[in-house]
């Protein structure tokens, strides 16, 4: 009963998948971590700061 | 004498305006723990099984006696590691500097008392296994080799039906029983309990049935099935489809290369590139070059890039 309560929503059990290329060998769910690390680098330079445009609009 | 462009920076003297880090530091911990415990909630996390002794010699019996023989006849990978379990060979080396030497066997490992004979002396005794004991433990260090040599001989043709191991020869001494009780111990579970306690009262030592299970085929058949193995990038791997340590993708990256992936002394070579790349990371500040990187790149300027423009205005 607690074993079904505490069960994931979504399994990620089973086979893993990976992608393959020379000797790269690598996850697909350690890929979409990584590229969520770029994205939020990204947006982290490119998103501007919480506040900034209601500031210089009180200036 | 010119000071770099990266040292000789003129004092910040625009404005300044109060940051409350404390602040950040809540919203930051928040945030992430909202994700965690989300992500948890969705996803839960990779629990597989641990693998047992028991596990192995059922599904892989052979394997299982096959080990155990390596373990009394010297050839398994522990019983030729070196240090830090024993001294059959220099370990691990970084050119001409035997480094795991140098630090000795601190964790001894004795494969044939460690694996074999001591678990087998702490089975309820029966009068035939009681009799082999008796046997090896009475003969000389020769002797002993001479039964083993013999059952190794014949080790190719060994079976296995209706719990037994059988090997075609009777020149082997008592090893052929210590091997068929050891087979059957390992099946009722009783060797993974004997190998843990013999480190003393608390359970929680798993170094001996680990370098047991890992000097048969069936721990590293299963890795390689999960995609766990050192050749498979496996140090940044999960099991499943969980997501693993992403972060360690340069040192598992050496082992994939040249001369590392046909090294025997990678571990410490990899680890000697490692040390050296913190050494750097550390010392970037004093590197001409390294450090005027930030300089050149310019990303601050995106990064301030309100400041600059206002500057340039």
């Amino acid at each position: 009963m607690a074993g079904s309560l505490l069960a994931a929503l979504v399994s990620l059990d089973g086979a893993g998948h990976y992608f393959h290329w020379h000797w790269i060998d690598i996850s697909y769910a350690n890929l979409t971590v990584i590229a969520l690390m770029v994205v939020t680098f990204v947006a982290a330079l490119f998103v501007p700061f919480p506040g900034r445009r209601s500031k210089k609009e009180t200036k | 004498m010119s000071e770099s462009p990266d040292v000789k920076v003129a004092p910040w003297t625009g404005p300044q305006r109060p940051y409350d880090i404390i602040k950040e530091g809540t919203i930051a911990f928040i945030v992430v723990a909202i994700l965690t415990i989300g992500l948890a909630l969705v996803f839960s996390s990779p629990d597989d099984p641990q693998v047992t002794v028991q596990q192995w010699s059922t599904k892989a019996p052979i394997d299982f006696a096959q080990t155990a023989l390596s373990e009394l006849n010297g050839t398994s990978g522990t019983a030729q590691y070196g240090a830090p379990y024993n001294t059959a060979s220099a370990g691990q080396q970084l050119g001409p500097f035997t480094l795991a030497k140098w630090l000795g066997a601190t964790i001894p490992v004795n494969t044939v008392r460690d694996f074999v004979v001591d678990p087998l002396t702490d089975q309820p005794a029966t009068p035939a296994l009681s009799k082999a004991l008796a046997q090896w433990k009475g003969a000389s260090s020769a002797q002993r080799t001479t039964w083993v040599d013999a059952y190794t001989k014949v080790s190719g043709k060994m079976t296995f039906a209706n719990g037994t191991v059988s090997v075609p020869t009777s020149a082997a001494g008592p090893v052929p029983v210590m091997i068929n009780t050891l087979e059957q111990m390992a099946r009722s579970g009783a060797l993974d309990q004997a190998l843990v306690t013999q480190n003393g009262f608390y359970t929680s030592n798993f170094t001996l049935p680990l370098l047991f299970l890992a000097d048969g085929s069936y721990l590293g058949d299963l890795a390689q099935q999960r995609h766990l193995l050192g050749t498979q990038w496996g140090m940044m791997n999960e099991t499943g489809n969980y997501p693993g340590q992403a972060w360690l993708w340069l040192y598992t990256f050496w082992y994939q290369v040249p001369p590392f992936s046909t090294s025997a002394n990678a571990d410490i070579q990899v680890w000697g590139i490692m040390m050296l790349l913190s050494l750097v990371l550390l010392l970037v500040p004093f590197i001409p070059g390294l450090r005027s990187i930030p300089r050149w790149t310019r990303v601050y300027r995106l990064i301030w890039r309100d400041h600059y423009r206002s500057q340039g205005a």
